[in-house]
């Protein structure tokens, strides 16, 4: 049991705005009225929030796994974790390992972390990577939206067909949800292109479009009640001018829940790279009209860091523009993957427009309750460098200090000179928690109202943001003090959220024919059986009673 | 030069119109590579199987593999990457002269076919084997062989995979890999992870004689490491887990018998291309897994007083950040 005492607690769920209160956490790691006895925190002249929650990041499983091999040279020059008696040992960085990943994320005061895209051949190892990151509770999310048995279904417009097919994918990869990225593109990679325009054919289809494949899975997401709405990476990634296909994207989520993956990347204006600008304004408008929609920054920070996608092509161009390393996976049936290490400068016009780009989107979006905190990690900069975000978005005065060191003909590209939009302590922890975990439908994370899971951060307030943000004096998960005085203290282990959606039980026989016409293993091995995820938090999903 | 580009084997079922196995014997060494993933099976793409595909065998004899291959080409020992790199040229139309390529044992109109049906492809795929990495050259043949295939992306779709054996050692590389950053060859004497073939590789470790103990676990390095690793081992207390009697464990100071992996004991395995198989037993086995010895030995060293001096942590443990 524990009480903490004094602390200006901010818990925009519950529109606490800094108030002096106790809170109370009782020995089942829950949120409570009071308790009696137990140790006491004087949190006097503390700043409390519930713990972070990232909506998109990239911590484990094939892709980061391959970024890591890509990468030794990053590893030698960071932080290393010496083992001690309740820590294993592991290397920060770009790319960290496992155990590395609690560790850092723990240590700023996040405690709870979705995995965005994951092959469902490759979920076992997902999932077992996911078991080696300590303190936290994990989500992961299935990529579907290549999946050329899903698109089959959609092609010849069997909508019922198609909802059943992903179900049991994602039961069989014993997911949290559905992620799309590039819908449709990434299956042209398979023979080297792309889908670019939402109303053309796919390469291989006569009559389906990337279009169909958002609007269907947005459609099959709410229709399954699933606790996330589809999670799009959009068609265009990164190029400039691909503001159109993004906007038209949207509209195809009308009437749909969504969450829109890093709109940082989908936010560019131009015909070239010459003229790339950032239309960051535009964008912020359709959010600011638009509250069925959620998404992430995707904030880019300069410095060295690798892109890790699902988005083959994109990495391909990606590769070409910088001659560094190229890793490619292309996943049976599936998706794909591409890896290139990059680094961001301000000096590159390009960079420059995408770094302001992400700063805009979360400063011109007024909900902080739409917008949140993300790098993309590791694409736009690793999860650990958050705190620097933080300090941009709470100080105009520091911003215009980073805005110099940008060249002088980026100015007429970007908007961020313009903005003087300050964040308060309460729209930080709407933006780092309550907004992602309310995103993410987890009802028991995010805040601190009584029965919540007691995932609390303790910030000792100062003038130098970054450095509050960055050590934290006390976190706090599921009622455990896991970080005090700057140092990890306990590492238990997290839970993983996961979601067994409804399921006609006839598509088991309806999918084997078809599964063994193109994969490479056993149909009984693929699905990941329950009992390998360690500590599963296991929620049925029920169609919406009006639907 | 770096990185790989690469596809899991239900791609090249699927789709590999064009397949190159280079240094590698898989008639022999991979016998179900054929039949189960690159050049028997049909697809919705390749509704003909083998008659719409070609294979390329590269290697410096004819093998058995070469009966399955539609062209054999053979190179000059040691002169692989010599090839690799005039293929390199070709395919961007750089100039190369008659006796770089006859260096290689090769004619022109061989070197020039092989390019136009490599760009001809729908969908390539580059298989290689020992032949090439552990030769002259190694791991700058593997380095020239996948930087070919990416850049034929310039061209069409192509990619590369080693051929991997030896069990699980895939497994071994992928966990290492999430645990520490580094897939083999990791020294944990500073208390974190630091990688450096050549350094801290087994072998290495063992013929320097730095190790004063060793745990082996599914390998047997008394079969295949030069005689004075060998030695070593058979010096210091040597722990083997193993099903079987093997050239280590008759020279191990203990050797557990374990159940063998995939047959009497469950598990995941990696295949070559990095997906994970769970492994279903068909047999049960009187003997422990080696999971299952390792986990008490863990408890039982748990119980014992923790290595560090006050059991706390040491003073250095947060190294400073090196500013990017």
């Amino acid at each position: 049991m524990i009480r903490i005492t004094g602390g200006k607690i901010y818990d925009p769920a519950q529109g606490i705005d800094g108030q002096v209160r106790d809170l109370c956490i009782d020995d089942t790691g829950k949120i409570v009225e009071t308790v009696s006895g137990g140790r006491i925190i004087d949190a006097t002249g503390m700043v409390i929030f519930p713990g972070g929650v990232d909506v998109h990041t990239h911590v484990a499983g094939g892709a980061i796994n391959f970024a890591r091999a890509m990468t030794p040279e990053d590893h030698r020059r960071t932080q290393a974790f010496i083992r001690t008696k309740t820590r294993r040992s592991g290397l920060g960085g770009m790319a960290p390992t496992t155990f590395a990943t609690g560790y850092l994320y723990a240590g700023m005061g996040f405690t709870t972390v979705n995995e965005a895209a994951v092959p469902v051949l490759s979920a076992r190892h997902t999932h077992e990577e996911l078991a080696d990151i300590p303190i936290i509770d994990k989500a992961s999310l299935t990529l579907m939206a290549n999946n050329e048995i899903l698109l089959e279904q959609l092609e010849q417009g069997e909508y019922e067909r198609a909802k059943q097919v992903l179900s049991w994918y994602l039961w069989a990869a014993k997911s949290y949800g559905v992620k799309a990225v590039n819908p449709g593109g990434v299956k042209a990679w398979k023979y080297g292109h792309d889908a670019k325009a939402l109303d053309t054919p796919i390469d291989g289809y006569h009559r389906l479009t990337p279009g169909q494949i958002v609007t269907n899975l947005a459609r099959i997401c709410d229709d399954l009640g699933l606790p996330h709405p589809v999670h799009l990476h959009c068609n265009n990634l990164g190029a400039p001018g691909n503001i159109t296909t993004t906007l038209d994207t949207l509209a195809r989520l009308e009437g749909h829940r969504a969450h829109i993956a890093h709109s940082q990347y989908h936010a560019y204006g131009g015909d070239g790279w010459d003229t790339m600008c950032s239309e960051t304004t535009v964008l912020a408008e359709y959010f600011n009209s638009h509250p069925n929609l959620t998404t992430d920054a995707g904030v880019v920070l300069f410095g060295d860091t690798v892109t890790i996608t699902a988005d083959g092509p994109w990495q391909h161009l990606l590769y070409k523009l910088t001659g560094r390393k190229w890793g490619n996976l292309d996943v049976e049936n599936e998706t794909g993957c591409g890896i290139v290490p990059y680094t961001y400068r301000p000096s590159n016009v390009v960079n420059a427009v995408q770094w302001a780009a992400g700063l805009e989107l979360l400063l011109m979006i007024r909900d902080p309750w739409q917008v949140f905190l993300s790098t993309d990690h590791p694409n736009g900069g690793c999860f650990w460098r958050y705190p620097e975000i933080i300090q941009m978005l709470m100080s105009a005065e520091f911003r215009r200090e980073c805005l110099k060191k940008l060249p002088d003909r980026v100015k007429s590209r970007i908007k961020l000179p313009e903005l003087d939009r300050e964040y308060t302590l309460l729209e930080i922890a709407t933006a780092m928690s309550a907004g992602p975990a309310r995103a993410l439908g987890l009802t028991h994370k995010g805040h601190l109202g009584v029965g919540a899971d007691a995932d609390v951060v303790v910030y000792e307030e100062q003038v130098d943001i970054q450095q509050m943000f960055s050590h934290p004096r006390y976190v706090i998960k599921a009622g455990e003090v896991v970080l005090e005085d700057g140092d990890i203290r306990e590492a238990p282990q997290g839970k993983e959220f996961l979601v067994r959606p409804a399921m006609d039980p006839a598509t088991n026989d309806f999918i084997r024919p078809l599964f063994e016409d193109c994969y490479t293993m056993k149909f009984e091995h693929y699905p990941v059986e329950l009992e390998r995820i360690e500590h599963p938090d296991l929620r049925d999903c029920q169609p919406p009673a009006t639907s | 030069m770096g990185g790989k580009v690469t596809c899991t084997l239900g791609e090249v079922k699927q789709r590999a119109d064009f397949i190159i196995y280079w240094g590698g014997n898989p008639a022999e060494c991979h016998p179900r590579h054929f039949t189960k993933y690159t050049i028997m099976q049909k697809s919705k793409f390749l509704p003909r199987g083998r008659k719409d595909r070609t294979m390329v065998l590269v290697d410096i004899r004819e093998t058995k593999s070469a009966k399955a291959a539609d062209i054999f080409l053979q190179v000059r020992p040691g002169k692989d990457f010599e090839l690799i790199t005039i293929l390199r040229a070709l395919i961007k139309d750089q100039p190369v002269r008659d006796e770089d390529i006859a260096e290689t044992g090769l004619d022109r109109a061989a070197v020039e076919d092989l390019v136009r049906r490599m760009k001809g492809a729908k969908f390539g795929c580059m298989f290689f084997g020992m032949g090439l990495s552990m030769t002259r050259g190694k791991h700058m043949n593997s380095a020239a062989l996948l930087t070919l295939a990416a850049e034929m992306n310039a061209f069409t779709k192509f990619v590369a995979m080693p051929m991997r054996g030896h069990g699980n050692v895939t497994g071994a590389d992928v966990i290492m890999r999430w645990q520490t950053g580094y897939p083999f060859g990791i020294s944990f004497n500073r208390g974190y992870p630091r990688y450096n073939p050549g350094e801290f590789s087994t072998v290495d470790v063992l013929v320097r004689g730095d190790c004063d103990a060793a745990f082996i676990i599914g390998a047997d390095p008394g079969a295949t490491m030069p005689q004075p690793a060998i030695d070593h081992l058979a010096r210091i207390p040597t722990i083997v887990l193993d099903p079987h009697i093997t050239h280590t464990s008759r020279l191990a100071r203990v050797h557990i018998t374990t159940a063998p992996q995939g047959i009497s004991a469950p598990g995941t395995a990696y295949r070559m291309d990095e997906l994970p198989m769970p492994l279903s037993p068909a047999l049960k086995s009187p003997y422990p897994t080696d999971e299952e010895v390792v986990r008490r030995i863990n408890e039982a060293i748990a119980k014992k007083p923790f290595w560090l001096p006050d059991g706390g942590p040491s003073p250095h443990q947060w190294t400073s950040q090196v500013n990017l």
